[in-house]
């Protein structure tokens, strides 16, 4: 599956991925320290895990606050 | 997974990142700006997309550090650390609202936040309504479509009226609209101020926290309880970053562009005096108790107000809510000012300074000091008489302060 996340092309063997799951591929292990947009949407942080992504899905993780990484 | 205050205090308990040198206490990171990799990676830190200090006025490890600790004490969404407690409750009041809306507060507030909101922001257009908090029919008249925030104190200093802030909370979230509250005087160790509802805690860093008064900072704190989408001025930022609307319009736009950042210097040794709170904070608690029985007990004195007493009418609900200690700080009144001024300039062991929560026990005569650029009239009004003097009780032992207290009273 090809996702587009914060505008890099990824490639994930995966035919099943949650954004949580899409999260700990990219190394967040903050995930409370981050807000997730998919195609644009803001994603509830309690739907992390039921949220499930989609060939071609544009996943943007923003961060809140400063710091370096965890 | 540590329970205990101090524990969490001394330990960050998985909240601080473990440093690249296995160094046991976090480093100061004297630093100004940060580099990276290559231009994109850049981008990306400023974007918000990648986590990443870049500049110290808008992050800083050492600043994350003491955030983060804080944040896992309070259990916050988040944290952001100023230059000082004014800065705090400034930024937090510019984010909420703006002109032609209002704020509702009380006088009985620290004299330079009333002064705030009378000089510095009122002519840019802001209303403040001003009610007894303890009078919730008068809260909930004052409120309206144009109320962007309450905001109070735990324990207003120096009136040391203590609102009941669960049902303050209740009020206003009836509206959608945040109660912000100073902790200054009660720290989150006295008072878990999430657990009463209220929106965002702003706290001088200086008193309490920095341990002996060796810094000023600030903090705000974002109790994560407060749906930001239905704050007007936050409405944009929560379709971007939802529960995490105010932080990141903080981090983002106003903190970034007020400047009010803490130095690293200051959050290195604020969280050095972090560590040691509950500490502090138990021993003047006591202390405060048993200078307030002391003065209750001396014919020179006409009142004593403190809610440790039971003779303060805030006595049951300080009692509930701050889990049995009442603050380190009290107030009693003489015959008058020249009274007052002749106790202070006797006494040898407490110094005559204005700071609260130092480990030093202070003497301030309010009337003339933190509310002197108010006519007597209008301090009545906001319960600073000029019979009163205020004692901000430290660490010493207390029959030492007692006993400079007890020699100064025989001499007027």
């Amino acid at each position: 599956m090809i996702i587009t996340v914060n505008g890099d092309r990824q490639t994930w063997e995966e035919q099943k991925l949650s954004i949580a799951e899409l999260l700990t591929l990219n190394k967040v292990e903050k995930p409370d320290m981050v807000s997730v947009q998919l195609n644009g949407k803001f994603v509830d942080k309690q739907d992390y895990g039921i949220t499930m992504l989609a060939a071609a899905d544009e996943v943007d993780f923003l961060y809140f606050m400063g710091g370096g990484k965890a | 997974m540590m329970k205990g205050f101090s524990s969490k205090a001394v330990h960050g308990d998985g909240a601080v990142k473990k440093d690249v040198h296995g160094a046991l206490r976090t480093p100061l990171y004297e630093n100004v700006t940060f580099e990276f990799e290559n231009t994109r990676a850049l981008q990306f830190a400023f974007e918000g997309r990648s986590l990443g200090h870049s500049y110290t006025r808008i992050s800083n490890p050492t600043v994350e550090d003491f955030e983060q600790r804080i944040r896992l004490l309070t259990e916050a969404r988040g944290v952001v650390a100023l230059s000082s407690g004014m800065a705090a409750i400034t930024e937090i009041i510019l984010v909420l609202a703006e002109a032609g809306t209002n704020i509702i507060s009380t006088k009985y507030l620290f004299g330079n936040t009333y002064s705030l909101f009378e000089h510095t922001l009122k002519p840019w257009g802001l209303e403040v309504k001003y009610v007894d908090m303890t009078k919730t029919a008068e809260l909930k008249a004052a409120i309206n479509e144009k109320t962007r925030a309450v905001y109070l104190e735990s324990i207003a200093n120096p009136q040391l009226q203590v609102p009941d802030i669960a049902l303050i909370s209740k009020i206003a979230a009836a509206s959608h609209i945040p109660v912000v509250m100073d902790g200054t005087v009660t720290t989150p160790y006295l008072f878990r101020s999430r657990d009463f509802g209220v929106a965002v805690e702003v706290l001088s860093s200086t008193k309490y926290i920095s341990g002996g008064g060796t810094t000023v900072g600030g903090l705000i704190i974002d109790n994560g309880l407060q749906d930001w989408g239905r704050c007007p001025r936050l409405q944009k930022a929560a379709q971007k970053y939802g529960p995490h609307a105010l932080l990141a319009h903080l981090r983002r736009e106003a903190h970034r562009n007020l400047g009010s950042c803490m130095s690293p210097h200051t959050a290195f040794q604020q969280t050095l005096g972090l560590e040691t709170l509950a500490l502090r904070i138990d021993r003047s608690c006591e202390n405060a108790l048993a200078l307030a029985r002391f003065l209750q007990a001396r014919p020179e004195i006409k009142a004593v107000n403190y809610p440790g007493l039971e003779s303060s009418p805030y006595h049951a609900l300080a009692q509930a809510q701050f889990g049995g200690k009442f603050g380190g700080i009290l107030t009693f009144t003489l015959t008058d000012k020249e009274q007052c001024y002749k106790l202070a300039d006797s006494l040898a062991l407490i110094r005559r300074a204005t700071n609260i929560n130092d480990n030093k026990t202070l003497i301030l005569h309010p009337a003339s000091t933190i509310f002197c650029e108010y006519a007597e009239e209008e301090r009545q009004t906001l319960g600073v008489p000029s019979n009163m003097l205020r004692l901000a009780v430290g660490i010493e032992d207390v029959e030492d302060i007692i006993e400079d207290i007890k020699q100064g009273l025989e001499t007027l």
